[in-house]
């Protein structure tokens, strides 16, 4: 029985991290589109948006990558 | 790659990685009576680096600088207006000077990910994003007490804006994702990065040329290793973009912290 468990451990791991990344991956597909349809409408203001559009992508990534980091832990 | 060459490639099962852990611990060697490794070596050459691109490239003001002067001049340029005074404001010229050193120390580090023979970005050790993070942290939280005094921390966990019902939640959650997570994951962010860059790029070049290299053994099903070692090209240019943005969204985001302190009005 121990052992069973050990073996799926790395197993269980990897759902985790596949749940963790399921949120940001929706989420970072939400922050580029609305920044490609801003960019579309207002082209000169490419550049801010581009800059915003970084800034909301590293912070949605966080959590797929503190599942990422979990996963290597577990 | 070294743990990877040492597979068997004619039995049946060819490779069986023993540990994920030996991709992180790397052998200690003595230099000079110091017990040094890869990645403290290749910190030193990054920051040796780093040094003489700007000793050399602004030693000399030129009214025609040479091509060498007017790409460290931009990359100069890039941070101050793009960085610092497009986020922190006027005062942001104040914070150039580190937020410069950062972004072109970690451009090095990350860059050595993908440059040939060195393969290995010593921002994939967590003590260097850290550490990196920590200061920022230390910056961020000092330029806030000196310009708003105690009021800082008082408006940071009693935030006047919100209705009163919501406010002692919001002041908590603002409390812990402040004070504690913001180093934490701004090192997170890039050293995962890395991390995920670099064992990809292991596990599909190393692969490859396993497969290929085992011809003898397997026969035509080396012909695997072909794709996986296109792949791997595919994702090492990818890689390239990775280096170079998370840079970037490592000095924006220490950039934006450090404005949230100056501008400590909402």
């Amino acid at each position: 029985m121990e052992g069973n468990i050990e073996l799926l451990k790395g197993a269980i791991a990897l759902v985790g991290y596949g749940l963790a990344a399921v949120g940001p991956g929706i989420g970072i597909g939400i922050v580029v589109g609305n920044a490609i349809t801003a960019m579309a409408r207002q082209p000169e203001m490419a550049g801010t948006i581009r800059t915003t559009m970084f800034l909301g992508i590293a912070f949605t990534e966080a959590l797929a990558l503190i599942g990422f980091v979990l996963f290597f832990i577990a | 790659m070294i743990l990877a060459s040492e597979c068997d490639t004619a039995g049946e099962v060819i490779c069986a990685p023993s540990d994920v852990k030996e991709l992180f611990e790397l052998p200690v060697h003595t230099l000079l009576g110091v017990e040094v490794n890869r990645t403290i070596l290749l910190t030193l050459l990054a920051a040796v680096i780093v040094s003489l691109l700007f000793y050399f490239g602004l030693r000399k003001k030129r009214l025609v600088p040479s091509k060498f002067e007017v790409m460290i001049e931009t990359l100069v340029e890039f941070v101050r207006d793009g960085i610092a005074r497009d986020v922190i404001g006027p005062e942001g010229t104040r914070y150039v000077p580190y937020l410069l050193s950062m972004f072109a120390f970690l451009l090095v580090a990350n860059l050595f990910e993908v440059t040939p023979f060195v393969n290995f970005p010593i921002t994939s050790r967590m003590a260097i994003p850290f550490f990196l993070a920590i200061v920022t942290y230390v910056i961020f939280v000092f330029v806030g007490f000196s310009k708003n005094g105690f009021r800082y921390f008082l408006d940071t966990i009693w935030p006047k804006h919100v209705p009163l019902g919501l406010r002692w939640l919001v002041g908590l959650i603002e409390l812990v994702s402040v004070f504690a997570l913001r180093p934490f994951t701004l090192a997170v962010r890039l050293f995962a990065n890395m991390v995920a860059g670099h064992l990809m790029l292991t596990l599909l070049l190393g692969s490859g040329v396993i497969f290929v290299a085992a011809i003898g053994d397997i026969g035509a099903r080396a012909a695997l290793g072909i794709p996986w070692f296109a792949l791997g090209v595919g994702i090492f240019l990818f890689e390239i973009v990775v280096s170079v943005l998370q840079a970037y969204i490592f000095t924006l985001l220490s950039a934006v912290y450090i404005q949230s302190s100056v501008h400590f009005e909402h």
